[in-house]
């Protein structure tokens, strides 16, 4: 095979682990903030919640997560495509990881702001909104952007639940084509070219967030 | 002087723990008068402002503002603590100015002056933006209204403070020690404009400062803290030249000294 | 649904390959402590291409996913004459993707000694190797030992990955009684319990070691 047919062979699991990428990343925002404030309520039961789905996912394995949705929960009826058990277990743990951004970005936004919009007669709601969250947001940004890159990179674990991505269409022209070299060296680059981008564009976003404010 | 009281401290108690640092303090603000609160650090003076502005509950007491119960109200005949919209209308009384100024970073100067009455009195944004550049232009900032708080230097992000807390129109402002965080070439043009809002009168004010002349030149009238109590006040002359307790002799000569 | 006795039976064989996933991970995080103090100072090296090629190298490991990392050194160096068992090739794996995150953690610990304390080390006549040794090492070294404790942690639940190059690991033991009983939910199960009992405490412990080294 020529390294233009590779390329072509395992671009056919571009689309699977993007799409699994995407989705994995936004349930992981979404968790990220439920949960993060979830974490910070005055409600005694949520905060609990919260923090033990925080505790178990970050004190197991994601691979193990995976293996667990995808294998054991069809057991107690539970059943799922690989993709769905791929998307939902990479989700539940960037939404785990993610919530600790959000949670340490809120608290971290120095309590004399709290205290400007109180005397300014905000309501709870507005201070959150209006003067909280915005300056919480710029500081999550590299955490969110390291946290994208963790879900890009962990999409490759969804090859072993038989899911064709690109890890698993390498394996697959691996085994018939024994290019090894080439296969792996071309699989490696492309995870690059996806990830430096997504790296350089929250950078990009996150300098123009910030430039001349802070 | 007019004699309708704005705000009133009743016996008021302020505990962290164990430490009481306030033990009982009964005071009365008339509206549109000018009180200066001196005294040590940590002798209460900020707690006793803060309680005002809400940001802290007081452990004992009550206060009020404008005739009503600021961290309590009647609900079926029982006091009880106040709900957030309880506060929420009280608190429209009174306004604040910090120590460190607390500026909105991710807003521009005029931002930092609008939001507030947009969003907490429902101004219309074309009136907002009238009433904060005329604030701005008092407080001599007009021309920085696109800049952001970090391009400004100390004093310029206290005159911001101020504008920003003028607009909402307060029946008394309370000043932390506005003053304290500024480097010492930048506190006299804070103070000008301090002044400038003092001379005009109709606002009451809460002035928390070690500038002693300065609070001397604008209030109607000066209280001396120490140790959670107020041991002396009375108009400003009386205060400084015929000080009755030692604490607070011992207290002016060393401001005379450093200065 | 779930069967105890079936639970009770599989789990001595599963803690038994716990001595795999601990051994991976504590000579993985030997390898990327090493590795890790290599980059660190490669890239601190005065000359351009030397600390540039060091800096490509960290981001490019850290921009690719450890499991393609793992095949690449299980199956494209034998290619070229250097075969590694399914346990070297993993520690290898998990060393040196590590190595790069280590890098980060060390030259932060260095960044953060204040500038001041290099000048006073010249100031006072040490020579280059006193001033590491004496005063930057030593105020470098306690706040970042909580962070390399977490990623301790985190390579520890990374090993499961290393049952895709074929080591009989915790999760690996579990895969197979799986495929033999078609039981998957009890020996699953009892891989994330065991993954849980070992981190949660170890990562409270880690926090109240953090308290103790850096609360000056």
């Amino acid at each position: 095979m020529s390294t233009i047919e590779l390329l072509f062979a395992l671009l056919k699991g571009l689309r699977v682990t993007l799409t699994v990428a995407f989705f994995a990343i936004a349930l992981a925002f979404v968790l990220s903030f439920v949960v993060g404030f979830g974490r910070l309520s005055k409600i005694k039961f949520i905060r609990a919640i919260s923090t033990i789905y925080v505790e178990v996912i970050r004190g197991t394995s994601l691979l193990v997560q995976l293996f667990w949705i995808y294998f054991a929960l069809p057991i107690i009826g539970i059943r799922m495509t690989a993709m769905m058990a791929g998307i939902i277990a990479l989700g539940l743990n960037g939404g785990a990881y993610g919530s600790e951004i959000v949670r340490s970005s809120i608290i971290s936004v120095p309590v004399g702001q709290t205290e400007a919009s109180i005397a300014l007669n905000f309501t709870p709601r507005q201070r959150m909104w209006r003067i909280i969250l915005p300056q919480a947001f710029v500081m999550m940004l590299p955490g969110f952007g390291n946290l994208q890159i963790e879900i890009l990179k962990g999409t490759a674990l969804v090859s072993l639940i038989t899911l064709g991505d690109l890890t698993y269409r390498a394996n697959v022209i691996n085994a018939s084509t024994m290019e090894t070299t080439k296969i792996f060296t071309i699989l490696l680059l492309i995870y690059f070219l996806i990830a430096w981008p997504m790296t350089r564009g929250i950078e990009w976003i996150e300098k123009k967030l910030t430039v001349g404010r802070y | 002087m007019k004699e309708n009281i704005l705000v009133k401290y009743n016996d008021i108690h302020k505990s962290y723990g164990d430490l009481e640092v306030l033990k009982g303090i009964n005071l009365g603000i008339h509206e549109g008068e000018k009180v200066a609160l001196i005294g040590p650090s940590g002798s209460g003076k900020t707690t006793l402002a803060r309680l005002l502005m809400t940001l802290e509950e007081p452990t004992k007491g009550t206060i009020e503002v404008d005739g009503k119960l600021l961290w309590h109200e009647e609900v079926n005949g029982k006091l009880q603590r106040a709900s957030e919209k309880h506060l929420h209308e009280v608190r429209g009384n009174i306004g604040m100015v910090f120590q460190h100024f607390h500026l909105f970073p991710h807003m521009t100067v005029l931002e930092n002056v609008m939001e507030a009455p947009i969003s907490v009195l429902g101004m219309k944004k074309e009136d907002a933006k009238k009433d904060a550049q005329e604030m701005l232009d008092k407080v001599g900032l007009i021309d920085k209204v696109d800049t952001y708080p970090a391009q400004l230097s100390g004093g310029q992000k206290q005159r911001v403070a101020i504008a920003r807390a003028l607009v909402m129109r307060p029946k008394i402002m309370i000043f932390d020690e506005p003053t304290s965080a500024l480097d010492p070439e930048l506190v006299g043009e804070v103070l000008d404009v301090i002044k400038d809002i003092a001379k005009e009168g109709k606002m009451g004010m809460l002035l928390i400062t070690h500038e002693m002349d300065f609070a001397m030149d604008i209030a109607d009238r000066v209280v001396f803290f120490d140790e959670g109590i107020i041991l002396e006040q009375g108009p400003p002359k009386e205060l400084l030249n015929n000080p009755k307790t030692e604490r607070l002799q011992t207290f002016l000569s060393r401001f005379m000294n450093a200065n | 649904m779930w069967d105890w006795s079936f639970a009770l039976e599989i789990l001595p064989e599963i803690v038994s390959a716990l001595k795999i996933t601990i051994s991976a991970t504590f000579a993985g995080f030997a390898v990327a402590l090493v590795l890790g103090l290599i980059l660190t100072l490669l890239r601190r090296s005065d000359k351009v291409i030397i600390s540039k090629a060091a800096q490509g190298f960290i981001e490019f490991i850290r921009n690719t996913p450890i499991l393609v990392q793992l095949y690449f050194i299980f199956y494209v160096f034998p290619e070229f004459g250097l075969s590694l068992s399914p346990f070297a090739a993993g520690v290898v794996g998990l060393g040196l993707h590590y190595s790069t995150y280590l890098s980060e953690v060390y030259r932060s610990g260095i960044d953060a000694v204040p500038q001041g304390q290099w000048e006073v080390g010249t100031a006072l006549n040490f020579s280059k190797t006193q001033i590491w040794t004496k005063i930057i090492i030593p105020q470098a070294v306690p706040p970042v030992v909580p962070v390399l404790g977490n990623y301790l942690l985190t390579m520890f639940k990374e090993t499961p990955l290393l049952s895709a190059i074929t080591l009989v690991e915790i999760l690996q033991t579990a895969k197979i009684i799986g495929s033999r009983s078609f039981r998957y939910l009890e020996a699953f199960s009892i891989v994330g319990l065991l993954f849980l009992l070992l981190s949660y405490p170890s990562s409270l412990l880690i926090q109240r070691l953090d308290k103790k080294l850096n609360r000056r």
